[in-house]
């Protein structure tokens, strides 16, 4: 194994290249530019192609040609890319075609800074395109080397269930350094538990199993199977057909195979000092997650009996996570709040569920320390203008 | 080394404060050390600073951010002005008198002033060599921490032209901490 001191870009290019991955397009967007430019070098050394396209929508719909030619493909961009993306994600999502899609979340609405973190397409990766009738699964790393480990895992999952996985970060994750820890052969994968999935090639004539069968090879081009990459709803054969019984059989493969085989991704998620029944539980995702570690620390050691719940799979969101009944707090870097709603539908009717937010920075250690010993004690949380009030 | 070291670089742009930061985290990671680096710039920063922020652990280190820095180097007045509070009342904030002209004596860290852009200028007639000289002097402070043979090392790596300048400058750095 490799260590040595990188971006978190740097760590996703090679976990793509280790699954597999040999051809990547994208538009460079701060800040996953350099992942981008990473591709650039390291495809052509072994043995792929990198392109880069004249905007996001057309990244992502070469992707998906790459796909249907047999290639494991992967684009890479930020918030204002990702919803470029909303026309081919659908086509991807419609067609099952497998795509890895990095996301390094910067501080929105529209282009807003592009040097700053941010959350806010925690639904949009649930949504990412239009229509409906379709489950999404979105991976949420908080560091450079889970970054790697979670690309990995997309490959893996957009293989076995033949969609795009969208792999969730932000602009810490990608920019920032870290020591991070390369495997060198497949040996040293599986001590690191990665897992990777081959790419199959479906034999035809059959296309689509309009059931919840997971290991159904994508449909390759030119492998003499045909194969379907319209976007109108599919017959089993994979011919176009404009027809309700079909698309009822359609929708319900899109959404069941995702939902019926949540145990391939639901064990991602981390639990903190969660075992004694804590008084307050704090939710976060991503980077913000590093820093609710240390301050439950923290406050366990100042005799808060305080937990921490970060989650890696996002979507489909992990209800059981929030069967008990207690004082519930999301951390989030935006402000307008957005886990904390898929938290409070997800909790028990009557729990507390409460929201802080911050928008182009980390919160402080000082700041949930005090949030969390304001909410124990049954205290409003401080204003400061930017919490909802519904919050 | 404790549980968690903090170093925090900030400057203008151009002046080498990531470089700077990735050269001792890289440093630490040869120590076998676990290490986190934060990089601000760009427009974010606009007419401000740029800042790098090194977190040392020999454990799994969870916040990457610098909330009380062991060590801050100072490479502006507004990057002085805007971090010098955050230090560590037993850090010490390393600054350079060309940029940091007026130092706050109410705080309860310790200065430690380098010139590192006169020594620069005196020893190489070029001011580019003062961050090789600043390495040099972290790598003094830093005694006991990590080895200054590691920093060096990984100082000529990262930047891999002019090593016989870089390895004086960074010998002209360690010597005036001494």
């Amino acid at each position: 194994m490799k260590r040595f001191l990188e971006t978190g870009n740097f760590a996703i290019t090679e976990g793509a290249i280790l699954a597999g991955c040999r051809f990547f397009c994208g538009y460079p967007i701060t800040p996953a530019t350099e992942l981008a430019e990473a591709m650039s070098k390291r495809l052509p050394q072994e043995g792929g192609v990198y392109l880069q396209a004249e905007d996001e929508c057309g990244a992502m719909h070469v992707c998906i040609g790459a796909s249907l030619g047999g290639m494991k493909a992967m684009t890479a961009t930020s918030g204002p890319g990702y919803i470029l993306y909303a026309d081919p994600f659908g086509w991807a999502l419609g067609c099952e075609m497998p795509l890895v899609v990095v996301n390094s979340g910067r501080v929105g609405p529209v282009s807003g800074i592009t040097g700053a973190p941010g959350q806010g397409e925690f639904y949009l990766t649930r949504y990412p395109t239009q229509g409906g009738n379709f489950e999404c699964i979105t991976l949420a790393p908080n560091s450079a080397q889970e970054a790697m480990a979670m690309v990995v895992e997309a490959f893996y999952l957009a293989e076995r269930f033949r969609m795009p996985i969208t792999v969730l970060g932000d602009q810490l994750i990608t920019d920032g350094f870290e020591d991070i820890t390369v495997p060198e052969n497949e040996d040293e994968m599986k001590e690191m538990g990665f897992r990777t999935w081959p790419r199959g090639s479906c034999a035809g004539p059959n296309f689509y199993p309009f059931t919840d069968d997971l290991d159904i090879p994508p449909v390759q081009m030119g492998s003499g199977a045909g194969g379907l990459c319209s976007d109108w709803t599919p017959t089993e054969e994979g011919y176009d057909i404009e027809e309700v019984e079909a698309h009822h059989k359609h929708a319900y493969r899109l959404i069941y195979k995702v939902r019926n085989h949540r145990d391939l991704f639901n064990h991602l998620y981390e639990k903190k000092y969660m075992d004694d029944d804590p008084d307050l539980v704090v939710v976060s995702y991503g980077t913000p997650s590093r820093v609710v570690n240390t301050a439950v620390d923290k406050a366990r050691s100042l005799g808060m009996k305080v937990g921490a719940l970060r989650l890696i799979n996002l979507w489909p969101f992990p209800d059981e996570h929030f069967t008990r009944k207690a004082k519930y707090l999301t951390v989030e870097l935006n402000w307008d709040g957005q886990l904390v709603r898929e938290v409070q539908r997800a909790t028990p009717k009557d729990s507390e569920v409460h929201f802080l937010g911050t928008c182009g920075d980390l919160p402080t250690i000082p700041d949930l320390l005090e949030n969390f010993e304001k909410l124990l004690k049954n205290q409003p949380l401080e204003r400061k203008g930017w919490e909802l009030e519904a919050w | 080394m404790k549980d968690r070291l903090e170093i925090v670089a900030s400057g203008f742009g151009g002046q080498g404060v990531v470089r700077l930061g990735q050269v001792l985290g890289e440093a630490a990671v040869k120590e076998g050390l676990r290490v986190t680096m934060l990089k601000s710039h760009g427009t974010e920063m606009r007419g401000g600073y740029v800042r790098a922020q090194v977190v040392l652990s020999p454990k799994t280190i969870d916040s990457p951010m610098c909330e009380t820095p062991d060590f801050f180097i100072a490479l502006s007045s507004a990057a002085y002005n805007r971090f010098k509070d955050t230090v560590s009342v037993s850090g010490v904030i390393l600054f350079d008198p060309a940029f940091v002209e007026e130092i706050d004596e109410t705080l309860e860290c310790a200065h430690r002033e380098l010139p590192a852009k006169q020594l620069a200028m005196d020893n190489f007639g070029r001011p580019i060599f003062s961050n090789s000289i600043a390495l040099g002097a972290m790598a003094k402070l830093l005694d006991g921490e990590m080895d200054k043979e590691v920093i060096l090392e990984s100082l000529l790596e990262i930047i891999p032209k002019f090593h016989d300048d870089n390895r004086r400058a960074f010998q002209v750095g360690y010597d005036y901490m001494s």
